[in-house]
């Protein structure tokens, strides 16, 4: 059923975005995670779209209410579409939207913490750690600066092309951001890998028999392969939480374990 | 000793930041603007510089996936930065406090969820019932004040207890257990890494991890030459990709020709 265009302007679709950057968290809970945030966000579109009609209003309040979770950028995309397919559809899309939500909150989510939080963020936060350790706030203000334009040009980008483009938008993200977040995580990894090296120490002490000294850091250690420590660490972080250790816990057992081999002077400053 | 108004400030600070790392997201994970502003606070920006920039580093790459509570090295920078700016001494600081107040920030942030579903199910009641969007918009808003209160209240004791608490610690806890903890701050990054390496691909692209490391351990090329060979390898992958996929629609096309000219 085609309902009359209500038509959103691009002014609306921005207070929609700042919106959802606004309210979509602020109430998390482990229930529905972010769907009040969703709701709250929705409601000057329902209000716009189901004004007159009370019972659809309610619906559609209903239906905005359920489980949602998303990334906070990439959900700019669901919101389009939904508002399209809403404005499109009526009520009757609410069924629609359900779908489109339910589907495409967990792969974008998948894509958009991959891309912004392990690579973005990690490449300009590890540029502006690196400079500023050095006393230098350039990397920092570029940081800065990345993350204004995320917050107050991305996201209002993403949900005005997910209106405009409407439900095909749905069956084309599969194709071709998969090829461009496996290559994201390329980038991610790599930069990863430097940063195990730099940022992670961890000193091996030695060993001392009657005259006989044996350092295991410079001896044996470094001899192999330099920062062998930090190598060794984050294979076996890597691996205790692939064993089911939660994160929190981790921390507390590398703090603990760190004061045990410091003691014993198996790690040394 | 802290000012009563630097102990406001601060408290402020920790009341703003979850709201603020919940919604808008301009110092979210940013624990150097958190650390220059604390620095300002106490008089001494490169310190608050130093602190943040070395927490920064703890806790990069790491997000709530899937709403997960992570450390908040925030709310660890500006205590940090507090007790730090009148006992002076910052790496003690950082290991003594700073981590074990980020580990206790997991706690206190799934605290705070969990009360949050008080709201959830106040504002459903209102979706099932009246609707009205006023009182919606007011229930969703009262997760605001739960974030909140979970980091200043613990933030503002804190301060209170304060400066005296470095001392105390630093008099009390032994020597090895003091360079146990600060061995252990160095090693931080590494949970905060391998955290991170579990949302990436990592077992089919271990090479490029390899690439990075090898890069900056034998190498020691900076981080930005790395990310320059990163993109680079990206793109080489990029590339593959297309021409994976175009082989693919020329192989299709082919077999449809094929099945046309049988006939």
């Amino acid at each position: 059923m085609n309902k009359e265009k209500t038509g959103f302007t691009k002014k609306e679709l921005n207070a929609i975005s700042w919106r959802w950057t606004l309210y979509r968290c602020i109430c998390f809970n482990y229930e529905k995670m972010e769907a009040q945030g969703y709701l709250v966000t929705m409601l000057p579109a329902i209000n716009k779209l189901y004004g007159g009609n009370e019972e659809e209003r309610k619906l559609a309040c209903r239906v905005h209410n359920e489980f949602f979770n998303c990334e906070t950028n990439l959900a700019n995309l669901i919101l389009g579409i939904d508002l399209a397919i809403e404005e499109e559809y009526g009520s009757e899309g609410l069924d629609m939207s359900r779908n489109v939500k339910t589907s495409l909150m967990g792969p974008l989510s998948g894509i958009g913490d991959t891309l912004f939080t392990s690579v973005i963020m990690v490449i300009f936060g590890s540029i502006a750690v690196t400079l500023a350790l050095q006393g230098n706030l350039i990397g920092w203000v570029i940081w800065q600066i990345e993350i204004l334009l995320e917050t107050l040009w991305l996201r209002p980008w993403l949900i005005r092309e997910a209106y405009k483009k409407g439900v095909d938008l749905a069956g084309n993200i599969s194709g071709k951001l998969k090829a461009l977040t496996d290559c994201g995580s390329i980038l991610g990894l790599t930069v990863i890998g430097a940063m195990c090296a730099t940022m992670v120490t961890v000193k091996f002490g030695s060993v001392a028999f009657e005259g006989f000294t044996f350092d295991f850091q410079t001896q044996f250690f470094d001899a192999i392969m330099p920062k062998a420590g930090s190598a060794m660490l984050v294979a076996l972080c890597y691996w205790l939480l692939g064993k089911k250790v939660k994160a929190g816990n981790l921390i507390w057992i590398i703090i603990v374990a760190s004061i045990v081999l410091a003691w014993l002077g198996i790690i040394v400053y | 000793m802290l000012s009563p108004v630097q102990i406001i400030l601060f408290t402020l600070i920790a009341a703003i930041n979850p709201v603020e790392r919940m919604t808008v997201h301009l110092f979210t994970h940013n624990v150097i603007t958190m650390g220059l502003i604390c620095g300002l606070i106490v008089g001494n920006p490169m310190l608050g510089l130093l602190v943040g920039a070395t927490l920064q580093a703890y806790s990069l790459g790491m997000g709530s996936f899937g709403g997960s509570s992570i450390p908040q090295y925030e709310v660890a920078c500006l205590i940090v930065v507090a007790l730090a700016g009148s006992s002076g001494n910052v790496e003690t600081t950082i290991a003594l406090v700073g981590i074990p107040v980020a580990a206790l920030t997991v706690q206190l942030d799934i605290l705070a969820r969990f009360l949050n579903s008080f709201w959830n199910s106040k504002l459903t009641k209102e979706v099932e019932g009246n609707c009205d969007p006023k009182v919606i918009y007011r229930w969703n808003l009262m997760g605001a004040f739960v974030f909140s209160a979970t980091r200043w209240l613990p933030v503002l004791i804190c301060l209170l207890v304060g400066p005296n608490l470095v001392t105390i610690l630093g008099n009390v806890i032994p020597e090895t257990v003091n360079i146990g903890l600060r061995c252990a701050s160095r090693m931080m990054p590494a949970v905060g890494f391998a955290i991170l390496l579990r949302y990436l691909p990592t077992k089919d692209n271990v090479q490029y991890l390899i690439i990075g490391f090898v890069l900056s351990a034998w190498l020691g090329m900076s981080t930005i030459g790395v990310t320059a060979i990163g993109v680079a390898l990206a793109l080489m992958a990029y590339k593959a990709y297309r021409n994976k996929e175009a082989v693919q629609e020329i192989r299709t096309a082919l077999e449809d020709e094929g099945g046309n000219y049988d006939e």
